[in-house]
């Protein structure tokens, strides 16, 4: 039933509003037929997201029947809300503004608009760090760990294509490409998997102890004479794959060389001697680690932040194995590990440990603030726990 | 793991821009015949560009407001029932290989920037006016 010109006319005299302070255009509004049984949502966007869509470009949501929905971009992950409102949102395609209207008309006339669909509630993204935890987890379920032994078989079974992983990790996929470099994995026949530990060092000690015994500058490795003197001990593809992660490559008159990176290597290094102890003697350990890097890098205590903790309060001062990417993804959950490890913190130290907690906008001031209380302690500023924890 | 896809548009292109009305309270049908289909109101513009709504017997005053963070509306499409809307033939199911997960998806079908909200209490019509003596 479609409201002619003279009903809407007879509206408004009767609503006491006067045509000649009207725009001359009316909108007569109803209810579209599919208002009800269509399947439809309303979804708030950010700057990013909006300018995603206006491009033409997909989203996707992620998750697993019992974890939080998540929407992921190409390259950023939102967690996924519900917000309600009291209000009734009504959303009409054919309706204009004041701006998109005829100014001058002489006479009035009606639209029709239909009102496509309405609701009360909308979901609403919110910018959060990637679960990338799962990631490694995943990786390291069949990790390499070299060439197998005459008669054994490499098995094959728990290693992931990049399908495969966007469909079990919550995170976009630049951010999983990201993660993959980060955790050093590498791709065989196409599928991803995670480099044992050991074995990554046995690389690294190849690769760090030819620098040595050529005298290479370590800036200047270059990587066919390389891959020519370890290729009787490892596959090639792992010696390159080595280098990758543990240096920066370049090209020089047409030579491919590698400037490893001092910083890096310090560190796997330092993991290496640290992996079987529970603690180390510092003094002792900073000698011994010293003289296990290449010639011409320097060790300093700074390259291990976030992997080893260091007990200055204890006599003669120890150094032990704690790496952030080891710890519970979960805030509360590391909040009470750390107070498990060790009762109180000093704040440089502890902040190293939930600086990736931060969510956008979020400090590790207000997450101590949240999670712990501090006290004074020599005059220096501690934290310890909110609550009663067994050490 | 289920993946849901949210695509951008059909073709490429940018969706097109549709107007919020935002009312507050709820809307019935006068005679509980539920709302598709049925007229809602009248919407008319001053010429100061003050949206004005006639509903029923009630009339509100209301603005124009640009959309701090813009709405994008998402239109559901379930793998098992072939929905007709528009040119859907590039539909891709989302699993082929994998069992017991539907190949849902969704389209952006238009973006919201802007929105006439009514806030004020809506002023009722009175048609009966006694006339002066």
């Amino acid at each position: 039933m479609k409201i002619t010109l003279e009903e809407v006319q007879a509206t408004l005299q009767i609503a006491k509003l006067n045509e000649e302070d009207l725009n001359p255009t009316i909108h007569c509004l109803s209810f579209g037929e599919n208002v009800s049984s269509a399947d439809y949502c309303l979804m708030e966007l950010d700057d990013t997201l909006c300018k995603h869509i206006e491009a033409g470009q997909s989203l996707v949501i992620r998750g697993d029947k019992d974890e939080r929905a998540v929407l992921c971009s190409c390259d950023k992950t939102y967690d996924l809300r519900i917000a309600n409102t009291s209000n009734l949102l009504l959303f009409v395609p054919g309706c204009k503004t004041p701006d998109q209207l005829p100014i001058t008309q002489d006479r009035a006339c009606v639209v029709h608009a239909e009102i496509w669909g309405f609701c009360n509630s909308y979901w609403e993204p919110r910018k959060q760090r990637p679960k990338l935890k799962k990631l490694k987890k995943l990786l390291m379920e069949n990790p390499y760990a070299g060439v197998p032994l005459a008669g054994q078989e490499e098995s094959k079974e728990n290693r992931y294509t990049m399908q495969d992983l966007l469909e079990r990790i919550q995170a976009s996929e630049e951010e999983i490409k990201n993660h993959l470099v980060t955790i050093h994995a590498c791709q065989i026949d196409g599928c991803w998997c995670g480099l044992d530990f050991d074995y990554e060092m046995k690389l690294l000690s190849h690769v760090t102890q030819l620098v040595d015994s050529e005298s290479w500058s370590f800036n200047k490795v270059p990587l066919q004479t390389s891959l020519e003197e370890l290729a009787p001990l490892e596959p090639r593809e792992m010696i390159e794959h080595c280098l990758n992660c543990y240096g920066r490559r370049y090209t020089d008159k047409g030579e491919v060389f590698y400037a490893l990176h001092e910083d890096k290597v310090c560190r796997g290094l330092a993991l290496m001697l640290l992996q079987n102890a529970v603690k180390f003697n510092l003094k002792e350990f900073q000698e011994v680690w010293q003289q296990s890097v290449p010639e011409g890098m320097s060790t300093r205590l700074e390259q291990l932040k976030g992997v080893v903790l260091v007990d200055r309060a204890s006599s003669p001062e120890t150094i032990s194995l704690l790496k952030v990417e080891d710890l519970p993804e979960d805030t509360l959950e590391r909040f009470n590990l750390l107070f498990t490890l060790r009762e109180k913190w000093t704040e440089e130290d502890i902040t190293t440990y939930i600086q990736d907690l931060c969510g956008e906008k979020q400090t590790t001031g207000a997450l101590l603030t949240k999670f712990a209380r501090s006290s004074l302690q020599n005059g220096i500023k501690v934290f310890n726990s909110r609550r009663p924890v067994a050490t | 793991m289920v993946q849901i896809v949210i695509r951008g548009s059909v073709d490429g292109c940018s969706p097109p821009q549709w107007l919020l009305v935002e009312l507050q309270g709820e809307m019935v049908s006068r005679h509980n015949s539920g709302l598709a289909g049925n007229v809602m109101g009248d919407l008319l513009y001053t010429k100061e560009g003050v949206p004005v709504l006639i509903v029923g017997h009630h009339i509100l005053y209301g603005k124009l407001v640009k959309l701090e963070k813009p709405f994008a509306v998402l239109r559901k499409h379930s793998g098992d029932s072939p929905d007709s809307y528009a040119d859907d033939a590039t539909q891709i199911p989302m699993e082929t290989d994998h069992q017991g997960l539907t190949s849902t998806s969704y389209t952006v079908s238009a973006l919201i920037k802007q929105k006439l909200i009514f806030k004020t209490r809506p002023k009722p019509i009175i048609t009966n006016v006694p006339k002066k003596v």
